[in-house]
């Protein structure tokens, strides 16, 4: 955090000193203040980058899909469906699988509810067209939703609490630059073993690596709910519903039902629309298909263009006439301004990337959980040092040591725990998919609970240990409980499941490396503060929970 | 095949800027290199980087170009990194 002086700045001393002074208080209190919330928000949303994969693992009743199907045959065949299930609704929306994701999802409007309950959903087979007859799973759609609503309260107020520590995170980017200006100098620059020494470069070394990215995700975190934390803007300019609607246009393929004429016509084949969209953008590259007021003589059809290859999540799509299948209009640019949005948006989603890109993105952005863990972590390294009583730390000092245990060592153990109650719940449990994510937030109160308990090392030790565990045995696991083993993914080239279960066991060495070099920390030398307050800090601060 | 150029790429430039500081030269060679090596490792650092940078755009575009050049360059600023850190480690035991 500071670089190595935070001795409050004596008067006199030069202004520079003093603004990185007040930048280093700032740096630090913003970043505890919120850090444990952005650590969450960083791991949940750094696996995010592998949604539909992790979405995949935790449906292992449907195949690995080689290539996707045919998206003009998946949109006719839910289409179907929907015509049976949802045949009065005026709006049907079916989300189309991609080279990633292997299920068809729908939501459409219930012609008899309003307001929140107006829309129903639900997940699809693309091989039938009919609702999906496997395990109830929110899949990786959790940890993405909850990267950002958080849980167990209205998204309003899990967005508003997520950009509020995204706010505090932006600043503390800026004043951790200011703070730290040796960062720049001390590049590539690492003092091994030297306690408070070691964290700091450790945490220089992760921000500044991944600056870029940092700064980044932050602020487009915030661009992409921006219209949520300041609607004073828009609301001044856009009054009237036609001048919103325009605006919203800008934003989303989401093309409102108009008036239906009430005279019943035929729809064209969805397929045949479709595959006009194919011809223009590609044969795996439609995200949407969207169908207003079906059966109906004023039905329209609108296909929305997928994000593959192109950094922007700016609406292009074809909107057609449902009963001829002739071409309204195309939509394929927005204003500057909404263009800019598009692209900070994308580049928060990272969804148009390709695998190696999709790669490069979830390491920095684990380093940027990182980032935010050690700094945590040298917030206890550094105040250890100056403990009157090393054995009985003040309130403070305590609380935030075992909040930092909970989350960084704790979180995973949840996640992990997610992930084994997909294994482990019964398939007809009433709420299922709800129960895995219940697991997940027990689990994490008891890693809590076993925080306060033991003593800090040993709170450390076993919570590493245990989430090494459990990410070792899920391929295990996984292996005992569906047909699909670690072996037979790769000898069939699976390298959805394959590539899942080998990263877990990435992740798990990387708990297990820091479980076991906690363990083996050995403070060199414990300062006898008493007798001597003016004991070296370098030698104090290693007395920390270091790994 | 671009990501892997680009990657080498970032990888040699940050190697040579890596090379052009004191502390590693202490810790590699033992001495500081000459002024005039430091500088040319410096330029030849920044000119690789820059260079990785067309590529990245000329093969990707601005908007791809941008995004995969700038994880590569973290990635391999962290690889030279790590190399060093690993190199550090191991030399007492030589």
């Amino acid at each position: 955090m500071s670089a190595g002086k935070a001795e409050p700045a004596e008067p006199g001393l030069p202004k520079g000193q003093g603004i990185r002074q007040s930048m280093s208080d700032l740096h630090i209190w913003a970043g505890l203040l919120v850090g444990w919330i952005l650590y969450a928000m960083f791991l949940t949303g750094t696996v995010s980058y592998f949604r539909d994969e992790t979405s995949q693992w935790m449906r292992p009743e449907l195949p690995a899909q080689h290539q996707p199907p045919d998206s003009a045959e998946v949109a006719e065949r839910v289409a179907a469906t929907l015509a049976t299930v949802a045949a009065a609704s005026s709006q049907w929306s079916i989300g189309l699988p991609t080279e990633r994701s292997n299920i068809a999802s729908a939501f459409w409007r219930n012609p008899q509810a309003q307001g929140r309950r107006a829309f129903q959903s639900g997940t699809f087979d693309p091989a039938t067209g009919q609702a999906l007859q496997v395990r109830e799973t929110k899949g990786g759609d959790f940890f993405f939703r909850f990267h950002f609503d958080l849980h167990y309260m209205s998204p309003l107020w899990g967005r508003w609490i997520a950009g509020f520590c995204a706010m505090f995170m932006l600043v503390a980017i800026i004043s951790g630059v200011i703070t730290h200006k040796k960062i720049f100098i001390d590049f590539f620059t690492f003092r091994w073993g030297k306690g408070q020494r070691s964290w700091l470069d450790a945490h220089n070394m992760l921000s500044v690596f991944g600056l870029p990215f940092h700064f980044m995700i932050t602020y487009s975190g915030l661009v992409t709910l921006m219209l949520m934390y300041m609607p004073w803007g828009s609301d001044a300019a856009f009054k009237t519903p036609v001048e919103r609607q325009a605006m919203t246009s800008q934003m989303s393929a989401f093309v409102p039902a108009g008036k239906p004429t009430g005279t019943k016509a035929p729809m064209v084949p969805v397929a045949d629309v479709v595959r006009q969209a194919q011809e223009r953008w590609g044969r795996d590259n439609i995200e949407r298909v969207t169908i207003n007021n079906p059966g109906d003589a004023a039905a329209r059809i609108v296909v929305v263009r997928g994000e593959a290859g192109r950094v922007s999540v700016s609406p292009q799509y074809l909107l057609f006439d449902g009963v001829t299948g002739k071409l309204v209009e195309a939509k394929d640019k927005v204003g500057p301004a909404a263009e800019t949005r598009g692209v900070l948006y994308a580049l928060h989603l990272g969804r148009f990337a390709d695998t190696v890109t999709r790669w490069l993105y979830f390491l920095v952005s684990l380093a940027g959980t990182a980032m935010v863990g050690t700094g945590l972590v040298m917030w206890t390294v550094k105040r250890r040092a100056r403990l009157p009583d090393p054995d009985k730390p003040y309130f403070g000092f305590r609380l935030v040591e075992r909040l930092n245990i909970a989350s960084i060592a704790g979180l995973p153990v949840a996640m992990a725990a997610f992930l084994w109650s997909n294994r482990l719940l019964p398939q007809g449990l009433a709420q299922r998919a709800e129960w895995e994510i219940h697991l997940f937030f027990i689990v994490w109160a008891l890693m809590l609970a076993h925080a306060v308990l033991r003593p800090a090392r040993r709170a450390w030790v076993e919570q590493l240990t245990l989430g090494a565990a459990l990410l070792v045995l899920l391929p295990v696991l996984n292996a005992i409980t569906t047909q699909r083993p670690l072996w037979r993914s790769i000898a069939e080239g699976d390298w959805v499941f394959a590539g899942y279960e080998l990263g877990l066991w990435a992740l798990a060495a990387l708990l297990a490396t820091l479980a076991v070099r906690t363990a083996r920390h050995r403070p060199r030398a414990r300062p006898v503060r008493k007798t001597a307050p003016a004991a070296q800090p370098s030698a104090a601060a290693a007395v920390g929970e270091g790994a | 095949m671009t990501h892997l150029a680009l990657f080498m790429l970032c990888l040699a430039g940050f190697a040579a800027l890596a090379l052009g500081m004191e502390r590693t030269q202490e810790d590699l060679f033992g001495r500081a290199l000459t002024s005039a090596t430091v500088r040319r490792l410096r330029v030849a650092g920044w000119v690789v980087l820059l260079a990785a940078l067309a590529c990245a755009v000329r093969a990707q575009g601005w908007s791809l170009g941008l995004v995969s050049y700038s994880g590569h360059t973290s990635l391999a600023a962290g690889v030279v990194f790590g190399a060093l850190v690993l190199y550090g480690r191991l030399k007492p035991s030589r």
